[in-house]
């Protein structure tokens, strides 16, 4: 029988390290998000350039391009970790060996991470093909990251779910946009601002994401367990 | 002192009847086959007794020391065996072990996941990946997992698939050193598998 | 039987009542404020339901009752139907009114992510076969929906600039005439009529189909 000298965050961090090992040796999930990505940014870029929108409008459409960017990408590939362990069939062991909490934590870790990957790669890339002038950059740089941890907190429990669901393709994005949306609006204005250099006391824009992350996180913790022990 | 008790267990899906009214109940050193025909839901039966499937009527019971075990803590005294519970392919056997030591909230160090492992007898393959393990090795690992939080109740379904002559001495040894230290639930079709048993519940009758 | 009666017979007065009785309200083009007699009783179904289902979703995780789930489901499936409805008659209206059919103004925005989460819903429903888990992943999604709609608040911050008429066609305004007043609290209580009527009906539907497989076995149910 076990004794429990451990804590949720150790378990959850044990999950973390795994789901990272196994994305390290398949890149499975990165690949799909990068790939898509990448397109979309190149396809957009190539489309649009530097100078076909005028420079009154960049600050708002360039902000809407980098978010729609973004988002799709994410809802790529963060159903990935949940979907594997479906179909490897490791789900039922994983059930057998952790706290449902800390699948939660853990999986939310690693889309962080993947969701972190992305936007390393995608937002400076973006800011330098299209010439994306950024007058604000801290302010920029808090809502890029708000947004991001707020996509991981809106779309993990999600992911739990469609694992389970018999047509997975478009499910996860049917499900997760609506849980999105006032996430990305927010983020698309604050990027906005960001861009045209508005010093809004306070950082309003960051302020509402952050209470997006945390109330999906609580509501999730609550609700995964449900979803999870099902 | 570990007790489990089921009380009136059926299971349909959708309008087909798989089997009810299953009642047992198994103290310490206790060990009971399951058996019956394919589709007769021995596998089902395992399911529902670790709790990963819900029963459609009656219901699983664990106790320690005569106190009820809550359904949220019931994965510490249960170890399973199952060919539908895979472990992670782009893992090693020992980088496996060490995940699920820590996700369990184990204290244990390198040298216990060895040591589990080389129970096993798999010490040579310890830092093979899953994917390159023969399906026999896998089975092996599997029984590893399972033993690794030293479990009262051991749930084995088919525990002797693809295991040769030296894998069926490893997992009799398993079976009688459960005798001293808990339970164990065998569901097979083998006669052999069933001969480790005290008791038989046949599903198809 | 005599429920039913009395309500298409209740129907048939208030729709006589809202074009021939009740006059058009000041400030609006034509007739178009008759549209108040049936857009917003509409409006206040949808909201009825939706709030019904959300209040037995939550109910239905915590106490596991297939009930009140077929409460939560047929009480989505209504408030969907309402709000297509609403919104259809809502865009009737600003045509005729602001000159397009659609402008995102505020409660359009509302509104269309309101049928999004609904329409989400239903496919999460139809993508789970396993009945009880398709019960408790609807439930958990329509939980989590809810809690992002204060943040609809933040991203719609121009609700006071709305187009949408709050003053002048509200039933809480003083000012608004007895007829109008009449025949508004009626439509209010025939679709309020209808609504139930339609919900009890679904709900025995949904109960029927679960019984059949459950009464096989003759055994009750575990839960």
């Amino acid at each position: 029988m076990q004794t429990r000298s451990s804590t949720y965050l150790n378990e959850a961090v044990a999950i973390w390290f795994r789901d990272l090992r196994s994305e390290f040796r398949t890149r499975y999930a990165l690949n799909a998000i990068l790939m898509f990505a990448v397109t979309t940014l190149i396809a957009v870029s190539f489309s649009i350039g530097s100078f076909r929108i005028e420079e009154a409008e960049r600050p708002f459409l360039y902000s809407v391009l980098l978010w729609i960017i973004l988002t799709f990408s994410a809802l790529s590939g963060l159903s990935r970790s949940f979907v594997k362990e479906e179909e490897a069939g490791t789900i039922d062991v994983l059930k057998l060996s952790a706290r449902p909490q800390a699948v939660f934590f853990g999986k939310l870790l690693f889309n962080l991470t993947l969701l972190g990957a992305l936007e390393l790669i995608i937002v400076p890339s973006f800011i330098f093909l299209m010439a994306y002038q950024i007058n604000f950059p801290g302010f920029f740089v808090a809502m890029i990251i708000s947004g991001g941890l707020g996509l991981g907190a809106g779309t993990t429990i999600i992911a739990a779910m469609i694992a389970r669901a018999s047509t997975r393709g478009a499910l996860f994005s049917v499900l997760s946009l609506p849980l999105l949306l006032p996430l990305m609006i927010t983020c698309i204005k604050g990027c906005e601002r960001a861009a045209i250099g508005i010093h809004s006391a306070g950082w309003p824009e960051v302020k509402i994401a952050v209470a997006y992350v945390i109330i999906m996180v609580v509501m999730s913790l609550f609700l995964f367990p449900l979803i999870w022990e099902e | 002192m570990f007790t489990l008790k089921v009380s009136g267990i059926g299971k349909h899906y959708g309008e087909t009847l798989v089997f009810k009214n299953i009642s047992f109940q198994l103290n310490q050193g206790d060990v009971l086959a399951i058996t019956g025909w394919n589709g007769s839901g021995k596998s089902t039966l395992l399911r529902i007794i670790a709790g990963l499937v819900k029963p459609s009527t009656g219901r699983v019971e664990m106790f320690f020391n005569a106190d009820p075990i809550p359904k949220e803590s019931r994965r510490r005294f249960i170890g399973m065996v199952a060919p539908a519970l895979s472990l992670y392919d782009e893992l090693t056997g020992l980088e496996s072990i060490e995940f699920f030591c820590r996700v369990r909230g184990l204290a244990c160090n390198r040298n216990d996941c060895l040591n589990i492992i080389e129970l096993v007898g798999l010490a040579e393959h310890a830092t093979k990946m899953g994917r390159e393990y023969s399906s026999g090795m896998k089975q092996r690992l599997k029984l590893a997992q399972a033993l690794l939080h030293k479990p009262p109740l051991l749930l084995l379904d088919e525990p002797a698939t693809n295991l040769d002559s030296k894998g069926i001495d490893v997992l009799e040894q398993i079976i009688s050193n459960q005798r001293q230290s808990g339970m164990t639930v065998i569901a097979s079709n083998e006669k052999r598998e069933a001969d480790y048993a005290d008791t038989v519940i046949n599903l198809s009758e | 039987m005599i429920f039913k009666l009395l309500l298409t017979m209740w129907m048939a007065v208030i729709i006589v009542a809202a074009f021939f009785y009740a006059g058009t309200a000041a400030g609006f083009p034509g007739q178009t404020s008759r549209i108040l007699f049936f857009h917003v009783p509409q409006a206040w179904i949808a909201t009825l339901a939706f709030l019904i289902s959300m209040i037995a979703s939550a109910l239905y995780l915590a106490k596991r009752k297939v009930e009140t789930d077929y409460v939560a489901q047929s009480a989505a499936e209504l408030g969907f139907l309402f709000c297509v409805l609403a919104t259809v008659t809502g865009s009737i209206f600003a045509k005729a009114t602001w000159g397009s059919f659609w402008n995102w103004d505020p409660r359009q925005t509302s509104i269309v992510i309101l049928l999004m989460i609904y329409g989400a819903y239903f496919a999460l429903r139809s993508a789970v076969s396993d009945p009880e888990r398709s019960r408790v992943f609807a439930g958990v999604y329509s939980i989590l929906a809810f809690a992002t709609v204060p943040f609809l608040v933040f991203i719609v911050p121009r609700i006071t600039a709305s187009l949408h008429p709050e003053d002048t066609m509200s039933p809480v305004n003083p000012g608004m005439d007895p007829k109008t007043l009449k025949v508004f609290l009626g439509s209010l209580l025939a679709y309020t009529g209808l609504f139930i009527w339609m919900l009890r009906l679904r709900i025995r539907l949904l109960r029927l189909k679960g019984l059949r497989v459950r009464d096989l076995y003759h055994e009750p149910d575990n839960e």
